[in-house]
């Protein structure tokens, strides 16, 4: 597995399961997801009734960004009042499915992909806002730009971990995103910087990268984020800052929904090959050490045939 | 590089060889008991002269010779981060298997990455020149182990971000 | 925090792994323990099936070709990521260029490096959790040697850096299984454990908790057998299909347990409609019409009789329960005959429990009379065999594990990463007792 999925896999292979027809049962499941999301699934009026509940740790900044309306688009007919202790609620009825079978596969996808059109709100307002920016920018010169359009947006800042942050940036010719990330684990830092090193070269080093995204990193807040209020600056190496900068080829309306998707998985698709590379150095480890183990039984002496027989066929042993 | 390895090797292989020349001993400091005299350290009369050998400033090897045994520490080449988490990591992961190795010391002397405790009664049970052969094996192979590791973590990582910045275009 | 992220159930069986988090009712998924590796491209196919796909050297070495070809080319040495696990494993491996592997053999981790890899994808593809965000409760079989316990920790702490650990004893999480019994009134981890899944069966004598290895007894007989046994029925009656899914259906929709063959022979004969017809639809939308008969009772009959389908093992399952529990410690067998806990699939059929529970009876109060008979005239207290049967038998050590896990303290009881990295993988041999005495 190179690529991690966008959605999420037991809600989606649940919600085909239960639209295919098959007898209604009662479900109450409550099922994780990256960073700390959390669902929950459940039949609280009749087996026919699935009612799923998302919460998301940053939902009230997301909310703030217009999560609620990107919300509403996707889920519209669907959305019920927000189960107690989760965010936001939709409440698919199995007796009232969609009766074309691309629409209900539409749905289940739709409905899997939650926790991503719910992270989703903030970058679509970037996208948004870079459109705007761009074209008022298009009038002026370089110059004569109004202070407001060089500048470009606010940041939008989502704390969507304990201590980790995405910040979004929209101006006149790009969308900056930037991941600050925290490595506990010694192993961890200097692998991911190992990795980070190399997304910041890709782009220079390879010829058709040249249209991706620009990356730096850095230990150090960027520029960017002056004035953000909540940045801690601790130099001990443990924080550094991810910086995508998104060109206009990738914010234009046909890109836009991949893109979106993409970059939301970064910091766990970062984390998941950070683990997969000591897994595989694992099995190296485990086969060199197997290797050595043999030199070294190289060392002892064969057994020499400990059992002789008399001429009678009995056997002996010889002490010693 | 490779042209200062043999001689190093060779050194440490003759040093190893002498050294190993070891025999049953009994404690001298508590009845019926018979101890690794370079670990117990309780006569110094027992004890023979420690010896580096140095490749260069960060790799070398220290033979330490007693009347029954000899402590072997090794220093693995580490020229950055990247190769000392790995060289520790690899160290760990040998120790984790200590009971395996026979040899392997759990913990390494003070100052180096691997030790290896070898007693009298592990060159009775075994060939003494095999024992010297697997020391140096191993020498070469750890090297050679740590840079692949590091070459496959950088490839990987080059492969990792390509693939994450491909799907943009 | 007013919502903890749940902790992260994971029972790893020989046959199947079953994966969800604490606090839900059944786990989240249930896939087959395998994982399809690119079989090595030009090498024999058969070549050392237990070799983990290794090269000596990185592909990327020895393919030799410029550094900075731009090219996402597989010559980079990322073999290692190109795997599935579970049911995408079994149908990548009936395609070409993928071999299939079983990590698992016998309940016990036999290939770290496929293990490793199928807790990766399950974590990171199936759960999608972070693990560093989450605590884990893994299971073990009984007897398992500590230097595995020690391996898991490895995986689990350094290359994954889960946030917690515990590894627990299948027997005693399928004993906590059996609290949602209604007929469990005390909460003990005393009681003996009948689990029995696709390939054998043990049965598990645990006393407070611990299971009491030198006891311990397999029968191998279990679900498969019951398949073979249903299909050559199938066979000899000349059914239209008898192919292995067919019979394995009929095992799992019409099989029961009944209190005397010979009698329920007789009933068959009264009653033709307890003859039932089976419709099994192929996928190229045929279908055909087969009789389901005698096999109904005779197929679980074999745990009973075992000698109507084996010929080298002969012992009934109640004695070997019986004998199990007579070989240990006089001062548990109390309470080993009076909470007999069963689980996994193959114990699910109707009535299975009453019939072990009077089999089972039958020989103890043999006993009991014969030594009466023997003590001239002392009466005897009588003793209590219950066996307990519960709704969630099917994934019992996996539901127990999810009951334990959504437990406050649960927490307490794990290893965490910080007292790993500070004591080693040895803290894993101790783990204090879940549910034991003195927790909630």
């Amino acid at each position: 597995m190179l690529l991690l999925d966008y959605h999420n896999v037991l809600i989606h292979s649940l919600l085909t399961e239960r639209f295919s027809g098959s007898t209604p049962v009662s479900i109450d499941q409550v099922v994780s997801d990256f960073d700390g999301v959390t669902f929950h699934l459940s039949t609280p009026e009749s087996k026919t009734k699935i009612l799923i509940s998302i919460q998301v740790k940053c939902f009230r900044e997301l909310v703030q960004y217009g999560a609620q309306q990107v919300l509403e688009r996707e889920y519209g007919p669907y959305i019920v009042d927000p189960e107690p202790g989760y965010d936001f609620s939709v409440l698919i009825d199995l007796e009232n499915l969609p009766a074309e079978q691309e629409e209900k596969h539409n749905l289940i996808m739709r409905l899997a992909l939650m926790k991503r059109n719910a992270m989703a709100a903030p970058f679509e307002r970037a996208f948004d806002e870079f459109a705007k920016l761009s074209e008022e920018a298009s009038r002026y010169t370089t110059e004569s730009a109004p202070q407001g359009v060089k500048e470009g947006g606010e940041v939008m800042a989502i704390h969507y971990r304990e201590e980790e942050a995405i910040y979004i940036k929209a101006s006149h010719d790009r969308v900056t995103v930037i991941f600050s990330t925290v490595f506990r684990e010694e192993t961890d830092r200097i692998f991911g910087k190992v990795f980070l090193q190399e997304f910041v070269d890709a782009r220079r080093r390879v010829l058709t990268l040249q249209n991706a995204p620009q990356v730096l990193f850095r230990n150090d807040p960027p520029l960017e984020l002056a004035g953000v209020p909540g940045l801690q600056n601790v130099n001990d190496g443990t924080l550094s800052y991810v910086t995508f900068v998104l060109f206009p080829r990738h914010l234009t309306p046909q890109r836009r929904y991949e893109n979106i998707s993409h970059i939301q998985i970064f910091r766990d698709y970062f984390h998941y090959h950070i683990k997969a590379s000591k897994a595989y150095i694992h099995t190296r480890m485990r086969k060199r050490t197997a290797d050595f183990l043999q030199v070294l039984n190289r060392a002892r002496p064969e057994n020499e045939e400990r059992e002789r027989k008399t001429a009678s066929g009995r056997t002996f042993r010889v002490q010693g | 590089m490779s042209t200062s390895l043999r001689p190093y090797l060779q050194c440490v292989r003759s040093s190893l060889s002498a050294a190993l020349a070891i025999s049953n001993f009994a404690s001298q400091t508590s009845e019926r008991h018979n101890v690794p005299e370079i670990e117990a350290a309780s006569s110094p009369e027992l004890l023979l002269n420690p010896l580096v050998i140095s490749r260069n400033s960060d790799e070398r090897t220290f033979i330490e010779p007693s009347v029954n045994s000899v402590r072997v520490s090794l220093k693995v080449k580490q020229a950055d981060e990247i190769e000392h988490i790995l060289v520790h990591k690899f160290a760990r992961f040998l120790t984790q298997r200590a009971d395996a190795f026979l040899i392997l010391r759990r913990k390494p002397v003070e100052g180096y990455d691997i030790s290896f405790l070898i007693t009298n009664f592990h060159t009775e049970a075994m060939l003494k020149h095999k024992i010297v052969d697997f020391v140096i094996e191993f020498m070469e192979e750890v090297d050679k182990e740590i840079s692949e590791m590091k070459l496959f973590l950088n490839a990987r990582a080059r492969f990792v971000a390509e693939s994450f910045l491909t799907p943009f275009d | 925090m007013a919502s903890q992220t749940p902790a992260v159930v994971m029972d790893n069986g020989t046959g199947y792994s079953k994966l969800g988090f604490a606090g839900n009712d059944s786990p989240s998924f249930v896939f087959p323990t395998a994982i399809a590796t690119k079989a090595g491209a030009g090498s024999a196919a058969g070549s050392a099936p237990g070799r983990p796909p290794v090269a000596n050297k990185p592909s990327f070495l020895a393919g030799g070709g410029g550094g900075a070809s731009s090219h996402l080319s597989a010559k980079r040495g990322t073999e290692d990521l190109d795997y599935f696990i579970g049911d995408e494993a079994l149908a990548a491996a009936n395609g070409p260029g993928y071999a299939i592997n079983y990590p698992i053999r016998h309940g016990q981790i036999e290939n770290w490096d496929h293990m490793e890899r199928f807790w990766s994808n399950s974590i990171f593809k199936y759960l999608r959790v972070e693990p560093e965000d989450h605590y884990f409760l893994l299971t073990e079989p009984p007897l398992n040697p500590p230097e595995n316990r020690e391996n898991t920790a490895e995986i689990m702490f350094e290359s994954f850096n889960c946030a917690g650990l515990y590894i627990a004893v299948q027997a005693v999480l399928a004993l906590a299984a059996s609290w949602t019994s209604s007929k469990v009134t005390d909460r003990s981890l005393t009681g003996t454990v009948i689990d029995s899944g696709d390939g054998v069966t043990h049965v598990i004598p645990v006393a407070e908790g611990y299971v009491i290895g030198s006891s311990i007894k397999s029968i191998p007989i279990a679900g498969r057998d019951i398949t073979y046994f249903v299909q050559s029925l199938l066979r000899d009656r000349g059914e239209p299909d008898s192919s292995l899914k067919t019979a394995e259906k009929v095992k799992e929709e019409y099989c029961y347990v009944c209190p005397d063959i010979v009698k329920e022979f007789a009933r068959y004969d009264r009653e033709p409609d307890r003859f039932l017809k089976h419709t099994v639809t192929s996928p190229n939308g045929r279908s055909v019409s087969i009789d389901v008969g005698y096999e109904r009772f005779l197929a679980p009959e074999i745990f009973f009789n075992p000698e109507i389908y084996s010929s080298d093992f002969l012992t009934p399952l109640p004695n070997v329960v019986d004998g199990v529990i007579q070989s240990s410690p006089i001062d548990v067998r109390r309470g080993l005959y009076k909470n007999i806990v069963l689980s996994g699939g193959s114990t699910l059929y109707k009535d299975f429990g009453r019939r072990l529970q009077r089999d089972i009876r039958h020989l103890v109060d043999a006993r009991i009379r014969a030594s009466e008979a023997r003590s001239g005239g002392a009466r005897s207290g009588g003793l209590d065999v219950a066996v307990v049967t519960h709704k969630r038998q099917r994934h019992g050590p996996w539901f127990g594990g999810s009951l334990l896990g959504q437990t406050p303290e649960f927490r307490s009881y794990c290893h965490t990463k910080a007292e790993y990295d500070e004591i080693g993988p040895s803290i894993v041999r101790r783990f204090a007792l879940l549910g034991g005495p003195g927790s909630a």
